[in-house]
């Protein structure tokens, strides 16, 4: 491979052009992450929003954004298991 | 050379087939992704009903599990539905 790229800019700029596109996919998949599981755990966790987020109230947050990355877990493995 | 235009040809060519497939790589790799988020989010509002505690009950971890999979179950029937019109 290095003797072609020595060569061609070709393959390097390939190379450069797909960790770009990665990295994009990458963050766009983090922040649409982010904002389901805000979505999902503000209308599990904070029922009546009162002057400000109470103890029981965040840590009822941390809770579930563990069990959410759990359930994305298992909803995977779901699909992809050989024993379906 | 006179092989040198014919090896620059090779060259752009494998390097424009390494960039098509790993573009589909890519593309596969984000509808799985896609999928996964939005099941996760479907089978969390069906199965999660109370405020979730420090460990899933065994209830909630099976009904993930056979929520994802009906769901696929589903998409196929649905797939089908259409293909016989």
């Amino acid at each position: 491979m290095d003797s072609f790229s020595s060569s061609s800019g070709s393959p390097p700029n390939t190379e450069a052009l797909m960790d770009q596109i990665k990295a994009q996919l990458a963050q766009a998949y983090a922040q649409e992450f982010l904002e389901t599981v805000g979505n999902k755990c503000f209308a599990k966790c904070v029922t009546k929003p009162g002057s400000s987020l109470s103890g029981s109230e965040s840590s009822c947050i941390s809770r579930c954004v563990d069990r959410y990355i759990e359930a994305t877990g298992i909803v995977s493995r779901a699909l992809f298991s050989s024993t379906r | 050379m006179e092989n040198s235009a014919e090896m620059q040809r090779f060259i752009e060519f494998t390097a424009d087939s390494y960039l098509n497939i790993t573009l589909q790589q890519e593309q596969q790799k984000a509808m799985v992704s896609e999928m996964v988020g939005k099941l996760t989010s479907v089978c969390w509002d069906k199965c999660i009903t109370s405020t979730p505690g420090s460990k899933f009950s065994s209830g909630e971890t099976t009904c993930l599990t056979n929520c994802a999979q009906r769901f696929l179950d589903m998409s196929v029937i649905i797939a089908k539905r259409f293909e016989m019109q």
